[in-house]
């Protein structure tokens, strides 16, 4: 039997706030094609998604927010939501049918899950999710429902699971990380550039957790500028670590694509091989840990041609022990398919070359500084 | 800011009367460096520091230490307090400290204490007003240093519907120039500094540029 899930609907890509804005769900279709013209994906892998149940968004989010959500989604928003509740903002728009289009999302992640507990997959990759900044009663960058805290909330109640979730975007994972703030049985670690240069500003080394959760909330905010060694360095160390310290039942990735350099938002300097990396040692944990489970999602990711569809390719290659197939080249079809649509030129392989970003002069400092910020967050562990 | 709005009300004091053991359990127990000694009435008439335990406690070579300890804290705390009142401005309490090279001050209503705060009151006060306790990016923009240029930015930000948290006026390094720091609620500030480059502005950060920071 397969060992892994594919999660994919049609449905999940009308979450669109406007043509112009950098959050685009077209990726879901860029990187499935790449993947099905390479022959590393196949039907019998792809699973629908389906739409979460009000009762489900429930798990993690306020009714009035739900119903907000609703209204704007009509065309019945009012001004006062974007203060009240972060939606009609200039990062998270109001557009028609939002709240379905939002809710597509978190079933998919739900998908993931069942198919993870009931239905024997090890493994299952939902790439519509991973909207990690949706707050319990508010919208915060880009993000509406917040797929990864509403499934971990589902695993726990429907499965009693131990949650270990690992948040690689470039940003802060900080809805997850304050929804499970004070939960002992959810470990949230997040790896991100920090937040005196990039939003949301949070992820400090020093927020653990609080109450009976006060340990279990880990942050490595990396300096500007970190490259591929020093940001693999830090996560795989930390990671090890903290998958022996809290032993979890499963693991749920955050897979923001949106660390490398040329990706708009951030300022860090990973390539490829970064996004070789994190799902590579993510597989080799969940076998040493949980019996294989492992649920990935998306998230960031703004250079949709260049970076999006070969990180999320490789996530799907390490899953399915292919990544092999990254020492061929990129598919012609696949660059026959798209080369119109791309504002840039297409990559033809799919390591980068190290020549894409001028030499980082304080890179001694950079990874000297990263150092010291991965013992800081792995003291209570390690003392 | 004022004092009121930042300061530690429940406060461990001492009296006069007690050892300078109760004093150093009281300072372990509760991990804090300063307290103030109070009369019956609640008024302030001195303060002790650990340090001012250390530099007044015998060498450890001679056999004193627990005479010492019993020694009364009236015999060694310091009469002459600075304080401050609660109304007065959290900057003005800042530079008061240091100029007089103290860490903390008791605050007082009426010659009665109400109140403390201490170096890690304005430390974290100084994180809650570069806003960066709450979901926001960072723009900083280097500016002429005229009247007007603040006021110029701000409404560019507002005609991107966009909320400020925090803004911060730094001199710039450059004589004739201003730093502006804010902390802006949105995670895509690209249309902003667009918008700024369009109209001629100096965008320190963001910046694909490494630079020294």
């Amino acid at each position: 039997m397969e060992e892994s899930a594919f999660i994919y609907s049609p449905e999940q890509l009308n979450y669109k706030f406007s043509n112009e804005h950098p959050f685009n769900q077209k990726r879901l279709i860029i990187t499935k094609d790449l993947l099905i013209k390479l022959n590393a994906l196949h039907s019998n892998q792809i699973f629908p998604a389906r739409m979460a149940t009000d009762e489900e968004l429930l798990l993690i989010h306020d009714k009035e927010y739900i119903e907000a959500v609703k209204a704007a989604s009509l065309g019945k928003g009012r001004s006062s939501f974007a203060m009240t509740y972060g939606i009609g903002t200039e990062d998270t728009p109001i557009f028609t049918h939002m709240h379905e289009a939002a809710a597509w999302l978190v079933g998919g992640t739900l998908t993931a899950a069942d198919l993870v507990f009931e239905h024997g997959y090890k493994h299952a990759l939902n790439l519509g999710g991973g909207l990690h900044h949706g707050f319990r009663g508010k919208a915060s960058g880009f993000c509406v429902y917040n797929d990864s805290s509403i499934a971990i909330q589902y695993i726990r109640n429907k499965y009693k699971a131990k949650v270990l979730y690992v948040d690689t975007d470039a940003h802060h994972g900080d809805g997850v990380q304050w929804a499970f703030y004070d939960d002992p049985n959810v470990c949230t670690f997040s790896i991100h550039e920090s937040g005196r240069f990039l939003f949301p500003g949070t992820g400090n080394v020093n927020e653990r957790g609080q109450g009976e959760g006060d340990g279990f909330s880990f942050n490595i905010p990396l300096e500007a500028f970190t490259e591929d060694d020093s940001f693999i360095d830090a996560y795989r160390t930390a990671f090890r670590e903290i998958i022996k310290y809290f032993q979890p039942d499963v693991i749920l990735t955050q897979n923001g694509a949106d660390s490398h350099y040329f990706d708009p938002l951030t300022h860090l300097c990973s390539t490829i091989r970064t996004y070789i990396e994190i799902p590579k040692i993510a597989h080799e944990l969940a076998h040493e840990y949980c019996e294989g489970r492992w649920i990935a999602v998306g998230g960031g990711g703004y250079d949709i041609w260049r970076v999006v569809p070969r990180a999320w390719g490789i996530l799907w290659l390490a899953m399915t022990n292919q990544l092999s197939l990254i020492n061929r080249p990129i598919p012609k079809g696949w660059l026959k398919q798209w080369e119109l649509d791309a504002n840039v030129s297409l990559p033809t392989q799919w390591l980068d070359t190290p020549s894409i970003y001028p030499e980082i002069s304080r890179k001694e400092i950079i990874n000297q500084k990263n150092k010291r910020t991965v013992q800081n967050a792995l003291k209570p562990i390690l003392g | 800011m004022i004092i009121k709005d930042i300061m530690i009300t429940d406060v461990k004091v001492s009296s006069p009367h007690a050892t300078l053991k109760d004093a150093l359990q009281v300072m372990v127990s509760n991990e804090i460096r300063h307290l103030p000694i109070v009369n019956d009435e609640n008024e302030i008439i001195g303060i002790i520091s650990d340090r001012d335990i250390k530099d007044a406690s015998p060498s450890i070579f001679d056999n004193k230490e627990n005479e010492f300890l019993n020694k009364q804290i009236e015999d060694i705390m310091i009469k002459d307090v600075l304080t401050a009142l609660p109304n007065d401005f959290v900057e003005d309490a800042a530079k008061y400290m240091t100029d007089n090279q103290i860490s903390c001050l008791p605050i007082e209503d009426n010659g009665k204490l109400i109140g403390i705060i201490t170096e890690t009151d304005l430390l974290f006060t100084l994180v809650k007003l570069t806003g960066a306790d709450l979901p926001s990016s960072r723009l900083e923009i280097e500016v002429p240093n005229l009247s007007g240029m603040l006021s110029d930015v701000a409404t560019i930000i507002k005609s991107h519907n966009v909320n400020i948290h925090s803004v911060l006026v730094y001199p710039s390094s450059k004589n004739n120039k201003k730093v502006l720091v804010f902390r802006l609620q949105v995670m895509d500030v690209r249309q902003i500094t667009n918008t700024l480059k369009e109209k001629g502005y100096t965008i320190l950060w963001p910046s694909k540029m490494e630079r020294n920071i």
